[in-house]
């Protein structure tokens, strides 16, 4: 540990791993240390089963649930857009060689106390029982025009200046009624809340563009979820990071943030070992004092012997409760994984219900969700905390990366990441960087 | 040639920092060895394929290298996932290298279940007239683990001696475990790769 690093990256979380690849990519010499044992942190996914029952204090599964290193259950309940930011930095990295994924089966949203498919496109929209005839021809017409809409060309704007008029606007000139602007801008363009109403209509239509072109690529929905967990997802961007040159190295705690003149970070001590550095990139645990507390987030893990009920019988599927339908101001989220991703036992089921809390009582806000998913064998609530960075890193060298929110997808995770590598290194991350001849010479 | 899809078969390199897997890979890609002190040169590997026929069948060997993580942490469950076959590599001249091997051995039948297991006992050039590790020593090591190991063999790296033998008789061990096993596995249980979009036709509108 004594060296000098270029980088040292605390903690093994998704966002921690991408960047100590990107950083190793580009040449520098990165140490990785995580205080825990294991490689994922708050993104890891827990093997084995009965680690999980123990995590939450609860007594040791029984023989019901099969064999416990079967099992492999997020913490964080994420799917990947198909044609998203993550799954663009897992290609051009060439960490998708190291992953195997399945399409999630399906996208549902609740309405009126049950749940309808999300329809996608123009025969969707016309046989969905969300909206009555007369709305289902509006919402297609809409569907149609977010479709050809192409920011270089004005004559697809049909006199309306995305740029400048917000998506109200954009909803009224279709005539569409609250309902469907609801699913439309929860479950299609993935908002969390209201706020994007009085924005620019552009961000909204490039979302939408987003769940669509997501949905092309693989079929049956815009997700996909990788075989095995999210915590492949990390060890993925690790072994880029050790590929490139990464020194690893885990339960190692971590008792001081050195700094020297200037307020500039210039090691990290350990014990009584110090390793040099430039730079650090770390989690918000890593350091308290330079965060803030930016929400709380409740995520409830159920573990279940069958799959949600009304969705035909799907393996895996995503049901967005749009915060309107139950009176809340954020979105409640459910995502479902099963065996068949090898993150549980033969015939079993995690979902996972989540959402910002909004009350003292985080529980009964989940109800909606739960009350979806028939009988749950087993339980696990955790309420955790979400920080944000109260200290950008530019004086300090110290770039911290956000908690992750509620949201059900990896889009803001990679803004993030781009972001901070922006900060750090001062210059956009240069994909070209990665020798491609690493595939090239199997021939 | 034909363009039918040949199977592809991972496998991997397990032992302490050090034993000689990275020359192992080495061996395997372009039949080359360089000494310790040139080391840094093994940045950027990660996997290299080879195809071997084995009677009227040919697979690819996927050979994969742990990029130095198991130095001073851990290597990742991931590395272990979907691997096909793993070797345990260890030291001739280094019998503490192999006495941890059990740990190895304990990874690899923890997260790559279906794996077949093979010994290497590297560095044979190094072995002198008093082996560090025995013939007996090796046969009492598989007779413990209930003959989960498929095979053993002795290399050297320096030498380039028993490399190729060792990875036809994988081939070979891998061909006809798969014979069978092949024809079962369905596909449900199996993910995909995700790879670069083609580029849509109608994308010239873009300018």
């Amino acid at each position: 540990m004594d060296e000098e690093y270029d980088a040292i990256v605390l903690g093994t979380g998704l966002k921690e791993c991408i960047l100590s690849g990107m950083l190793s990519v580009s040449g520098k010499k990165v140490l990785h240390v995580d205080r825990n044992k294991y490689y994922g942190g708050e993104s890891a996914s827990i093997c084995p089963l009965e680690e999980l029952f123990s995590k939450f204090g609860a007594p040791p599964p029984d023989e019901s649930y099969g064999r416990g290193r079967d099992w492999n259950v997020d913490l964080i309940p994420k799917f990947l857009m198909a044609n998203g930011q993550l799954v663009k930095l897992l290609i051009h990295t060439g960490v998708t060689r190291y992953l195997e994924f399945k399409s999630v089966e399906g996208s549902y949203v609740y309405k009126g106390g049950k749940i309808s498919k999300v329809p996608v496109d123009q025969k969707e929209a016309l046989a969905s029982d969300l909206m009555g005839m007369f709305e289902k021809r509006r919402f297609r017409n809409f569907l149609i025009y977010v479709q050809d809409f192409d920011g270089q060309d004005p004559r697809t704007w049909k006199d309306f200046d995305a740029n400048t008029q917000n998506m109200q606007a954009l909803y009224e000139k279709f005539g569409l009624d609250k309902n469907t602007q609801d699913f439309t801008g929860h479950a299609l363009a993935l908002y969390r809340d209201d706020d994007y109403l009085l924005q620019p209509a552009i961000t909204t239509i490039k979302r939408i563009k987003l769940y669509s072109d997501s949905l092309a690529r693989y079929g049956k929905s815009p997700y996909l979820y990788p075989m095995y967990g999210l915590g492949e997802l990390p060890q993925g961007f690790a072994r880029l990071s050790a590929i490139y040159g990464g020194t690893y190295m885990l339960d190692k705690p971590i008792d001081e943030i050195v700094i020297g003149e200037g307020g500039h970070v210039v090691g990290v001590r350990s014990g009584n070992e110090v390793a040099k550095c430039k730079q650090v990139y770390c989690d918000p645990s890593y350091v308290p004092d330079r965060v803030r507390k930016k929400g709380r987030v409740i995520r409830c893990i159920c573990l279940m012997d069958h799959p949600v009920p009304n969705t035909k019988d799907a393996l895996s599927t995503q049901i967005i409760i749009p915060q309107k339908q139950v009176g809340r101001n954020s979105d409640i989220y459910v995502s479902l994984v099963s065996y068949t991703h090898q993150v549980a036992a033969k015939g079993w089921f995690i979902a996972m219900v989540s959402t910002t809390v909004e009350t003292d009582n985080p529980e009964q806000e989940i109800r909606p969700g739960l009350e979806l998913l028939g009988p749950i064998k087993q339980k696990f609530v955790s309420v955790s905390d979400y920080y944000e960075p109260t200290d950008v890193g530019l004086e300090s060298q110290i770039f911290i990366s956000e908690s992750f929110d509620a949201t059900t997808h990896f889009e803001t995770t990679c803004l993030d990441v781009l972001d901070i590598f922006k900060r750090g290194t001062g210059e956009e991350f240069d994909f070209s960087k990665i020798k491609h001849e690493l595939g090239d010479e199997e021939q | 040639m034909a363009t039918t899809k040949i199977p592809e078969q991972k496998v991997i390199l397990c032992g302490e920092y050090g034993v000689g897997k990275s020359s192992i890979f080495r061996r395997f890609t372009n039949n080359t060895f360089v000494t310790a002190t040139d080391r840094q040169s093994t940045l950027g590997l990660d996997h290299f394929d080879k195809i071997y026929t084995v009677g009227d069948k040919t697979l690819k060997l996927q050979l994969w290298d742990t990029g130095g993580m198991e130095r001073v942490a851990s290597i990742t469950s991931s590395y272990y996932k979907f691997a096909e076959a793993a070797i345990l590599v260890f030291s001739l001249d280094n019998v503490s290298s192999f006495h941890t091997l059990s740990q190895h051995l304990l990874d690899v039948v923890t997260y790559a279940e279906n794996a077949k297991i093979f010994l290497c006992g590297n560095k044979s050039d190094l072995e002198g007239s008093k082996p560090q590790v025995t013939d007996a020593d090796i046969e009492t090591f598989c007779e413990h683990c209930h003959n989960l190991i498929s095979g053993t063999y002795k290399t050297s790296c320096k030498l380039g001696v028993g490399i190729e033998e060792m990875f036809t008789d994988i081939a070979c061990h891998l061909v006809e475990s798969n014979r069978s096993r092949l024809e079962l596995q369905s596909m449900e249980k199996h993910g995909f790769k995700i790879s670069p979009r083609e580029e849509p036709t109608e994308d010239s509108c873009l300018c």
